[in-house]
C-alpha cells in the first residue's frame, strides 16, 4: 500500500502544520511516510503545499501521482490536476469553484458554509478539511483530537473544543453524504513506534546527543528551523543558543565558545555560509574545532531561498583560503543526519578543523518516518570522544622549559588542546602562523613544519575515520550503477524499486563522507566496466568533478536537475529505460 | 600575587614613542594589580599593531582575524563566564572592519573589556586613515583627504547600550591603568578607547595634540547621567575636545547572568544532557 495526500491552500493559512498533523497521524497508526514542502518565500499570499507519501513500507522519496489531493483553494486543483492519478480522490468546496472533469472522484465539502455557519477563522478550513481526510481514509478521531488537545490546551478547553467540532463536522459531513467513497486505507495496525522528523530536527537532535552546548546561527531559510528548535530546547537542555547579528559575529562566538572548551556548532545556508568562510579558515589555522551545518538552497546570491539544490558542495569544500584539513560530510536522509552529526562533533574535536554537515532544502525540511528503535541504539552506542582534549598536563606535552606547545608537532598532526583556564600555563590560539608554542613566527622551516603536521590530519583522517561510501543493490550483478552523494539518496533508493519491478537491476554508490576521498577505498567500486550515472541536483556534476579530482575517476553518463525541484524516482527509472 | 614581569612575553616590536608602549604596560600593570596571572585571564587580541600585542602578553588567548576579536571573547565568555574577558584591539579593527560587532557587543552587555587603540590610522599596512580619521586627514589611501567624517566611539556606544564608557590617553599610563581597572571589575560591557599617537603615521594626533585638546573629567562628574555623558562624548566631534575618564556607567544585568541556564555554573562545568526523550516528544 503507498499513496500521496496533498494539500494546497493560500500562504499563512496553516498548510504546513495541517500536512505536519497528518504525517503525525499516519505514523501513529503505523504507517511510514515522507514528506515535501512546496512554499514561495513569503509569509502571507502565494501558494502552499504539502505532500505525504504513506505506506506500510519505509519512504525514501516522493512519487509523482497524487492519490487525495485537499483543494483549500481552486490554484490548488489547478497547479496539482496534471499529477492526479485515475481515480483520486479530490475535496474541494464547489462554492469556491467546479470542476468540469468527471473521472476523479470528486468530494464536494462545503468549507465555506461550515466557518461562516460557526464564525470560525479561516484557518480552520484545514481542520474541516483534516477530518473529512480522516473520514475518507475510513479512520476516527482519536489521535486528530489528541493533536488539537496538545496544540491548544495552553489557550484553554473552550479553545480544544471549539477546533474539534470542526474536526467532527467535516467527517460526519462525508460520513453522511460519501459513504460509498470510503475507502479504508489507513486502518489502525501494530508496528514499531515511529516519529516524524525532518533534516533539520535530526541536526538538532543529534547536536544534544553529541553534547553540543553552543549553537549560534542568523536564520536564513532553509535553515532556521535548527537556531528556533534548540532555542526551544535551551533551558531544558542547559545549552546557550546566541541569534548573533551576523553569520561572521555567528562562527566567531562558536570559535570563542569552542576554544574555551564547550563543543559548539553553527548552522547556515549559502549566502550566510559566504559570510562564515573567512573564519573557516581561522579555525582551520588556529585548530579550533566546529561543526557547521550548511543547509544549501538554489543559489547564486538571494537565488530561490525556499527551493531545493546541490549547488555548494565545491564551494563548501575548497572554503577558506590557504590550505589547512577539512571535513565534509552529506548525510543521505534523517537517519545518517543523526550518525553523521554525532560523528562530526567528534571529527571536530579529533582533528581540531571545521566540520561541515551539507544538507539542503529537500533534506532539511521533509519530514520522515523514523523508528524509535533507531533512536534508542544510536544513543545508546554513542561515545563521546574529544580526542586529545585535556585538561591535565603530562610531560611530553611541555617544552624543555616546561611550557605547553598548543601546536605541538606529532606524527598523527594532532596537537593536544589543553583547555584554558589550567593553572600555571597558557597558552594562544593563533591565526597567524606559528611555532610550536604558539607564536606568531615567519621563519621559512617553522612555517612548513606546522602546514605538514595539520595536513598530516587529512592523512589520518583517511586512513582512521572515512567510510567507503554504501553500495546499495547488487553491485556485480548490475549493469548500470547510480552514483551520488547527500540527499538524492532517497529518490535513487525509490527509482531502483520502480526499476526492478521492471525487471531492470541495478546498483547505486552511495556517498556522505564526501570530503576528502581515500582513494584506495573508492577506486575498488569502479574497476569495473559498467554504465556508472551521476545522479546530481545541480547543473555543473559538482560531486562528479570532485571525484576526478580526488581519484581520477570520470563518470561520463550524468543526470542533473537544477530547477529548484527534488528528484522523482521516476524521472530517474526513466533516465534508464529511455536512454539504452 | 603576580607581577607585571609573569605578564611579559616577547619583547614588542612597536615603533619607538609609539603609544602601544604606554598601553601595553599599562595592561599589564592593570592585571597584575588585579591579582590576575597568565592562567587566570582570557584575552583576544584583534589584527593590528595593537594586536600584535598577542606574543608580548602573557594569557590564554586568541589572537583573532581582523575585526573578529568581539565575537570571539562574547563566545569565550558565554562558555566559561567565570574567567575575565579582555579584547585588546585598534580603530580600525573594532569600528571599521568589526564595527557590526562593536553595535551588538554594546546591545547585549556582554561582560567583556574591550580596550581600543586609537590612532586614527591603519598603522600596519603603513597609515592609510581610519574611521577614526579627523575629516580632512591625507593619507596614502585619500590623498586628497578624507571626506568621511570620523566615527565617534563613545557616542556609538553611549546610544547602542554600552554600560560603560570610558576614554583614556596612551600618554598617562597611570590613567590607563584605572580606566583599565575599572573597566574588567565593572558588570557588563565596557569600553575603554585609548587615545594612541602613531608616532609614524599619523603628524597631526601627536601627544602634544592630546595633551592640548583633552581634559579630565571633573570629580564632581555624575557618570550615570546618561545625558551628560552623550554631550561630553560629543565633544570630540563638534570641538575637538577629548574627555578622559569614566563618561558612563551603570548596572544592567550581563548577557550570561540573563540565562538561567548559567546560574548553577558555567556552560563547561554542567552536566551533559541525556534526557532525549523530552525533545523526542515534539516528534510525535
Amino acid at each position: 500500500m503507498k499513496f500521496t495526500w496533498k494539500i494546497g491552500g493560500e500562504a499563512g493559512f496553516g498548510i504546513l502544520t495541517s500536512g505536519l498533523v497528518f504525517s503525525k497521524i499516519a505514523n501513529r497508526l503505523g504507517y511510514f511516510t515522507f514528506d515535501y514542502i512546496e512554499y514561495p518565500s513569503l509569509i502571507r499570499g502565494g501558494h502552499n503545499a504539502l505532500e505525504v507519501v504513506v505506506s506500510d513500507e519505509e519512504v525514501h522519496a516522493l512519487k509523482q501521482d497524487i492519490d487525495f489531493l485537499v483543494c483549500l483553494n481552486e490554484d490548488t486543483y489547478k497547479n496539482h490536476k496534471h499529477r492526479l492519478s485515475g481515480n483520486a480522490f479530490v475535496l474541494y468546496d464547489p462554492e469556491e469553484f467546479s470542476i468540469s472533469e468527471n473521472k476523479r472522484q470528486k468530494i464536494s465539502v462545503p468549507f465555506k458554509k461550515i466557518l461562516s455557519d460557526l464564525k470560525g477563522q479561516p484557518v480552520m478550513k484545514n481542520t474541516i478539511a483534516m477530518g473529512a481526510t480522516l473520514a475518507v481514509l475510513g479512520s476516527d478521531l482519536g489521535i486528530l483530537n489528541e493533536i488539537i488537545e496538545r496544540q491548544f490546551i495552553h489557550k484553554g478547553q473552550e479553545v480544544v473544543d471549539f477546533n474539534r467540532q470542526f474536526a467532527a463536522l467535516g467527517f460526519d459531513f462525508i460520513v453522511k453524504n460519501f459513504k460509498a467513497n470510503i475507502k479504508p486505507l489507513m486502518p489502525k495496525k501494530a508496528g514499531d513506534e515511529t516519529f516524524v522528523m525532518t533534516g533539520n530536527d535530526a541536526f538538532s537532535l543529534a547536536s544534544i546527543i553529541a553534547d553540543c552546548r553552543m549553537y549560534c546561527a542568523y536564520p536564513m531559510t532553509p535553515s532556521s528551523s535548527v537556531l528556533t528548535t534548540m532555542a526551544s530546547w535551551q533551558d531544558k537542555a542547559g545549552i546557550v543558543v546566541r541569534h548573533a547579528e551576523d553569520e561572521i559575529s555567528v562562527i566567531n562566538t562558536a570559535l570563542g565558545s569552542s576554544f574555551m572548551g564547550a563543543r559548539s556548532a553553527v548552522g547556515t545556508s549559502g549566502g550566510g555560509f559566504a559570510l562564515m568562510v573567512e573564519s573557516i579558515s581561522f579555525a582551520g589555522i588556529a585548530e579550533m574545532p566546529i561543526v557547521i551545518f550548511l543547509a544549501q538552497r538554489a543559489g547564486p546570491a538571494t537565488g530561490m531561498p525556499t527551493w531545493t539544490e546541490q549547488g555548494d558542495l565545491l564551494f563548501a569544500c575548497f572554503s577558506g583560503h590557504g590550505e589547512f584539513p577539512k571535513i565534509v560530510l552529506a548525510p543521505g536522509d534523517i537517519r545518517e543526519m543523526v550518525k553523521l552529526t554525532v560523528k562530526a562533533f567528534n571529527l571536530a574535536d579529533i582533528y581540531q578543523t571545521p566540520v561541515i554537515v551539507m544538507s539542503d532544502m529537500y533534506l532539511s525540511e521533509s519530514h520522515k518516518s523514523i523508528k524509535q528503535q533507531f533512536l534508542t541504539s544510536l544513543i545508546n552506542e554513542y561515545k563521546i570522544d574529544r580526542g586529545e582534549t585535556i585538561s591535565e598536563l603530562s610531560n611530553s606535552q611541555l617544552s624543555t622549559s616546561n611550557k605547553y606547545l598548543r601546536y605541538q608537532i606529532t606524527e598523527d598532526g594532532i596537537s593536544p588542546r589543553l583547555i584554558p583556564g589550567v593553572k600555571g600555563q597558557f597558552y594562544q590560539a593563533n591565526s597567524y602562523e606559528h611555532i610550536e608554542d604558539g607564536h606568531t613566527t615567519e621563519l621559512a622551516e617553522s612555517r612548513k613544519n606546522q602546514v605538514d603536521k595539520r595536513n598530516r590530519k587529512n592523512q589520518t583522517y583517511l586512513k582512521t575515520h572515512f567510510e567507503a561510501p554504501s553500495v546499495y543493490g547488487n553491485l556485480e550483478e548490475s549493469d548500470s550503477v547510480f552514483v551520488g552523494w547527500g540527499s538524492t539518496m532517497g529518490s535513487i533508493l525509490e527509482a531502483q524499486k520502480v526499476l526492478n519491478a521492471k525487471a531492470r537491476k541495478t546498483a547505486f554508490i552511495h556517498f556522505n563522507h564526501i570530503y576528502p576521498l581515500a582513494r584506495e577505498k573508492v577506486e575498488p567500486l569502479f574497476k569495473d566496466k559498467k554504465r556508472y550515472i551521476l545522479v546530481e541536483n545541480n547543473s555543473q556534476g559538482q560531486f562528479g568533478q570532485l571525484l576526478m579530482m580526488q581519484t581520477g575517476i570520470e563518470i561520463k553518463e550524468k543526470i542533473l536537475k537544477y530547477d529548484g525541484r527534488p528528484f522523482w524516482p521516476e524521472e530517474i527509472a526513466d533516465h534508464i529505460i529511455n536512454n539504452t | 600575587m603576580s607581577t607585571i614581569q609573569d605578564f611579559s612575553g616577547y619583547t614588542p616590536s612597536w615603533c619607538p614613542g609609539c603609544g602601544d608602549w604606554g598601553i601595553g604596560i599599562a595592561i599589564k600593570t592593570a592585571f597584575s594589580q588585579l591579582g590576575y596571572d597568565p592562567s587566570r585571564i582570557m584575552v583576544v587580541f584583534g589584527i593590528g599593531c595593537s594586536g600584535n600585542m598577542n606574543d608580548f602578553l602573557n594569557a590564554y588567548a586568541i589572537h583573532s582575524l581582523h575585526g573578529r576579536a568581539l565575537p570571539n571573547a562574547i563566545g569565550a565568555k558565554i562558555a566559561n563566564h567565570q574567567m575575565p574577558v579582555v579584547a585588546i584591539v585598534g580603530d580600525g579593527d573594532c569600528y571599521g572592519e568589526g564595527g557590526n560587532h562593536f553595535m551588538h557587543a554594546c546591545r547585549g552587555n556582554h561582560d567583556i573589556t574591550v580596550v581600543v587603540h586609537d590612532n586614527g590610522v591603519y598603522g600596519l599596512t603603513t597609515g592609510q586613515v581610519a574611521p577614526t580619521a579627523q575629516k580632512g586627514f591625507k593619507s596614502k589611501s585619500t590623498p586628497s583627504g578624507i571626506i568621511d567624517t570620523p566615527i565617534n566611539p563613545l557616542t556609538l556606544a553611549l546610544t547602542q547600550g554600552a554600560s560603560f564608557v570610558a576614554q583614556s590617553f596612551a600618554g598617562n599610563v597611570n590613567h590607563v591603568i584605572e580606566m583599565i581597572k575599572a573597566g574588567i571589575n565593572h558588570q557588563g560591557f565596557s569600553l575603554v578607547n585609548v587615545l594612541q599617537p602613531c608616532v609614524t603615521f599619523n603628524k597631526i594626533n601627536t601627544y602634544q595634540y592630546y595633551l592640548k585638546h583633552s581634559y579630565k573629567l571633573e570629580q564632581q562628574y555624575n557618570k550615570e547621567d546618561f545625558n551628560e555623558a552623550v554631550k561630553r562624548a560629543a565633544e570630540m566631534t563638534l570641538q575637538d575636545k577629548f574627555p578622559l575618564g569614566i563618561l558612563y556607567q551603570i548596572q544592567r544585568p550581563t548577557y550570561t547572568a540573563s540565562l538561567p541556564q548559567l546560574s548553577a555554573g558555567t556552560l563547561l562545568e554542567k552536566k551533559r544532557y541525556t534526557e532525549y526523550d523530552k525533545l523526542i516528544g515534539d516528534f510525535k
